[in-house]
């Protein structure tokens, strides 16, 4: 591996801490970082006349900053060996170090019309003894065929799924115990700390494997601890961000470190390191500690998280609360109640004031405000009658709301190799913002070129909706039709939706 | 025996003289024939006026008769202007000097030739000639290899001087009226085709796509399609023509306009026209019945399969995708209380639909509009294809559409966008375009105002929207 820039910067970081090995690691690079995740350009690096652990040198001014970065850059391709480090660090924090993993996953992919398998790198945090680790969902999902885990002490040893939730970008496997004891490998735990504690400013260190760089730990600061972000395709095609804030943090955060914990000095877990802005200084983003210990204890119990669904999408009222005459920090601002929802069917509409969640006010004034009383009603269990008190012009009235099971817009995807088809079940949210009449159907999402589907013109985005005059109400519908012309491959005609025109089709074997 | 000698020298000397005049005819030349024909062709200027700017266009023009009639391709004018933002048509002859021009005013759209018209100022008449003063009857039809000629013309700089083009006839398709496809460009969209005797053949439609592979010192070749914008190797038949020329519209908005009331209507492939064992002829599916529609009152479906009108079964048209023109076509030549008898094929099922044609409802051209400077944006009144983008039952119809936000106005700050539906103002629902303008006025107006808000539905999801105006 050849001395690039990146890797000179993140050497910097790593002279911090003496523990690190700078030989005999991982020294494959990662192949393409399929994981979405963090951004692609290196951070600034930190000062050069910084040691661990000092933040007084941490933020020189712009100019000043260049130029020492610069200096840095130069210093440290020659001078690698001498910058060795002085502080110690905590035990708590050598513990945590002995507890962060590299996670390398290979699962099948949709290329095209085609099933493959691609590789990627990710990383982790061992929670508890036996073995459980939190990571992002987008380092591990369910398509994970292979998980392998490299502990700190470089032993490789594999894994398995546990629970995955894409709204909060979680996932938790299991090391392969059995070989654990087998093999007599060790491994320590790290702890939780509390995120709801940390201020502005606070330091903090992320640990992780960027761009395959093993166990290299960079330090920052919490830039803000209640930052918004909401992205409704942002883990694998699946929503994130809507339940949950997230720490903001100007420790360096590159493709890799996903998955890798965001820890204080005394390596207490304060947040899951996830996305970074692309292109970006320093602007990276982890799920809170708090969020975290939640959701893994769920996953662990579950597998999977059941939230519910009312169907408002909630705005900030910022700037609003003289039109609506409210008074300060009440209300949420109703923007829109999904068509046949919860909230519609009970005559909730946009425009309306959300005032009191079962008779307990909400303040939906800022943008950073909403994920919790999202959240408040998606854990709710499915079915319960919620009490909105809802204003509407000068009236104010309670409605009741019966929720109902959430699901993601991104419905199941299967792939029709004989065909060169894959497919995703067209989701009620789906059917919802395309204005399909219901939710049946399979989104086209991939066509190999020179097989049956796409020789009979099915393009991308379009909704097969009837095999051979059945309809294709459910992903089984289509399986069933699939498996008998496996079985007697013969002319089938396929009825598609393509932007509201009926097309026709005839796939030949 | 005298008078019978006499008869055939009459008769040999007539037939002599006869064929001296066709040999004349024919050995016209072609320069004097096309300087004749010439005077059937105008350039014709006009712009459409948005809210903020004026666009001004120049396409080519052809002289129908000696009212001053003068048709525009369907292309030169989009069909969702309204004629209220058409303004200013100027004629121009050919190779005349572009500061002599006569006036026109729009007459509106057919939708059988697909032409837009208008007609120039009588003072300019005179210099035209109508192109069925080159209508040969019983002129046969051009068939392939046959050499046609046509005519062009250049920029208004150049004061619209006239070109001869000439081609011989590549292949003659169906599309789904007769056309030829010429072997090189034969005359300017709109502008007229004629054969070497100078009879009218066709009207030119535009040009060809050719593929070519461009090659740089750096790269490759890569794969380019070109089309003339300028010159046509496509024209249509005169056949196809001639008997339409006289569908001037009676308004500006082609009322009344035959209206089947059916959408998303797709050709059937060929694989799926054996599949259904429709062998040798065209199939139209029917992907939505519209609500209040003729076809929908004489019970037909969606997925409804088209294979036969008034009990003729569709021709086999190439390709496939111009067959749902062939449909609209047949609509267009009815009128509104027309019957068009339909087969369709529903499953199994061939059923007979009788729907009676209706006038079509108001369209995008005739929806009220107004625009809001200070506010940025302009409403139009909620109109039929607003019902059915916005999937909503004709009983639901309210509001007013968003048609236009001004950029860097207070309207696009707040994030409104063109085709927004607007249902409330300031909290307050908004049921007609008259309540909607009214409200907006006022708004416009009232210079104390510092914002409004709107509540607006985009795809099915609605938004609040706060408009900031200082």
């Amino acid at each position: 591996m050849g001395p690039s820039t990146s890797l000179k910067r993140l050497r910097d970081s790593a002279s911090a801490h003496s523990r690190v090995p700078e030989g005999g690691t991982d020294s494959r690079r990662p192949a393409v970082q399929s994981v979405r995740a963090p951004g692609a350009r290196p951070s600034r690096p930190p000062s050069g006349r910084a040691r661990a652990g000092d933040p007084r040198h941490s933020a020189p001014t712009l100019n000043v900053g260049r130029v020492t970065a610069l200096f840095c850059a130069f210093a440290v391709f020659f001078f690698t060996p001498f910058a060795t480090a002085h502080a110690k660090m905590s035990a708590g924090f050598n513990r945590l170090l002995d507890a962060v993993v590299r996670i390398d996953v290979r699962e099948w992919s949709i290329d095209e019309g085609a099933r493959r398998y691609a590789a990627s790198i990710g990383s982790g945090v061992i929670l508890s003894g036996d073995g459980l680790i939190l990571t992002n969902a987008h380092v591990v999902s369910p398509r994970a065929v292979e998980i392998n885990v490299t502990l700190a002490n470089l032993e490789r040893v594999g894994a398995t799924l546990v629970g995955w939730d894409h709204w909060t970008d979680l996932a938790v496997i299991r090391i392969d115990m059995e070989e654990v004891r087998r093999r007599g490998l060790v491994f320590a735990h790290a702890r939780f700390g509390d995120s709801d504690d940390l201020f502005p400013g606070e330091t903090v260190y992320a640990v992780g494997t960027p761009h395959g760089l093993a166990r290299t730990v960079t330090r920052g600061i919490i830039s803000n601890n209640r930052r918004y972000f909401e992205d409704t395709t942002g883990v694998r095609g699946y929503e994130t961000g809507v339940f949950n804030t997230w720490l903001q943090t100007d420790a360096a955060i590159n493709p890799g470190n996903s998955g890798g914990p965001l820890v204080l000095e005394n390596g207490d877990v304060v947040g899951i390191n996830s996305r970074a802005y692309v292109g970006a200084d320093n602007l990276g983003f982890a799920i809170p500690a708090s969020t975290a210990r939640r959701v893994m204890a769920d996953l662990v119990k579950d597998g999977k998280i059941v939230r519910s669904y009312i169907g408002i999408s909630p705005a900030p009222l910022q700037d609003l609360e003289t039109f609506y005459s409210l008074k300060q920090n009440t209300g949420v601002l109703i923007d829109n109640a999904d068509v046949g929802s919860p909230a519609a069917k009970a005559g909730i509409r946009g425009g309306d004031i959300l005032l009191a969640i079962n008779g307990e006010r909400v303040d939906g004034r800022f943008p950073e405000l909403l994920p919790p009383i999202q959240n408040r009603i998606a854990s709710l269990p499915v079915g319960t009658s919620v009490r909105l008190t809802i204003k509407r012009g000068e009236q104010q009235s309670d409605y009741t709301v019966v929720t109902e099971k959430l699901e993601s817009r991104h419905g199941e995807e299967w792939v029709f190799e004989k065909w060169g088809l894959s497919v995703q079940k067209v989701s009620r949210a789906y059917a919802r913002e395309h204005q399909f009449p219901d939710a049946a159907g399979l989104l086209v999402v991939g066509l190999q070129p020179g097989f049956s589907a796409a020789l009979s013109g099915l393009a991308v985005n379009d909704v097969v909706t009837k095999i051979n005059q059945q309809p294709i109400d459910t992903l089984e519908a289509a399986k069933k039709a699939y498996d008998a012309y496996v079985e007697h491959p013969g002319t089938i005609l396929v009825e598609v939706n393509r932007n509201r025109n009926v097309t026709l089709h005839v796939f030949k074997p | 025996m005298r008078l019978p000698r006499f008869a055939a020298r009459v008769s040999a000397f007539l037939f002599l003289f006869g064929l001296f005049l066709r040999v004349a005819a024919a050995a016209e030349p072609l320069a004097e024939l096309w300087r004749e024909r010439v005077k059937s062709v105008v350039a014709v200027e006009f712009y459409v006026e948005l809210e903020t700017e004026r666009r001004p266009n120049i396409t080519g023009g052809l002289v129908l008769d000696r009212e001053g009639t003068i048709a525009l391709g369907g292309n030169a004018i989009p069909n969702f202007l309204p004629p209220s933002q058409l303004k200013d048509f100027r004629v121009y002859r050919p190779g005349h000097p572009s500061t002599d021009y006569g006036q026109a005013e729009y007459l509106g759209y057919d939708a059988v030739t697909g032409w837009h018209y208008i007609r120039v100022d009588s003072a300019f008449r005179a210099n035209l000639r109508p192109i069925t003063d080159f209508v040969v009857a019983g002129a046969a039809a051009p068939v392939v290899a046959d050499e046609v000629w046509g005519v062009g013309m250049r920029g208004k700089d150049e004061d619209f001087e006239p070109t001869f083009l000439s081609s011989r006839v590549a292949v003659l398709l169906t599309l789904p009226q007769r056309s030829a496809i010429a072997l090189g460009r034969v005359a300017a969209p709109q502008l007229p085709v004629f054969d070497r005797t100078g009879a009218f053949a066709g009207v030119g439609l535009a040009g060809y796509g050719e593929s070519y592979f461009q090659y740089s010192r750096t790269e490759r070749g890569s794969p380019l399609l070109l089309v003339s914008g300028d010159e046509a190797r496509v024209f249509r038949l005169a056949p196809e023509v001639l008997p339409y020329l006289g569908r001037v519209p009676a308004n500006v908005y082609g009322r009344p306009a035959a209206w089947l009331g059916i959408m998303g209507v797709q050709a059937v492939p060929p694989d799926v026209a054996k599949f259904l064992n429709l062998q040798e002829q065209s199939a139209l599916v029917v992907s939505e019945v519209l609500e209040g529609g003729a076809a929908e009152a004489a019970g037909m479906k969606e997925r409804d399969i088209v294979v036969a009108v008034d009990g003729k079964p569709l021709p086999r048209l190439k390709p496939p995708q111009v067959a749902p023109s062939w449909l609209e076509r047949e609509v267009a030549l009815r009128k509104p209380g027309d019957v068009l008898a339909l087969t369709v094929l529903r499953g199994t099922e061939r059923i007979e639909l009788r729907p009676r044609l209706q006038d079509e409802p108001r369209t995008l051209r005739e929806a009220d509009r107004q625009y809001f400077d200070r506010l940025g944006l302009t409403v139009r009144e909620f109109v039929f294809v607003d019902v059915v983008s916005n999937r909503i039952k004709l009983a639901e119809r309210t509001g007013v559409i968003v048609h236009y936000v001004k950029p860097n106005s207070p309207s696009a700050a707040a994030g409104l966008r063109a085709e927004d539906w607007i249902r409330e103002i300031d909290g307050v629902e908004v049921k007609t375009f008259a309540e909607a303008a009214a409200k907006l006025i006022k708004l416009e107006n009232d210079q104390a105002r510092t914002e409004f808000v709107l509540l607006v539905s985009r795809s099915g999801e609605t938004s609040v929207l706060r408009v900031k105006l200082r």
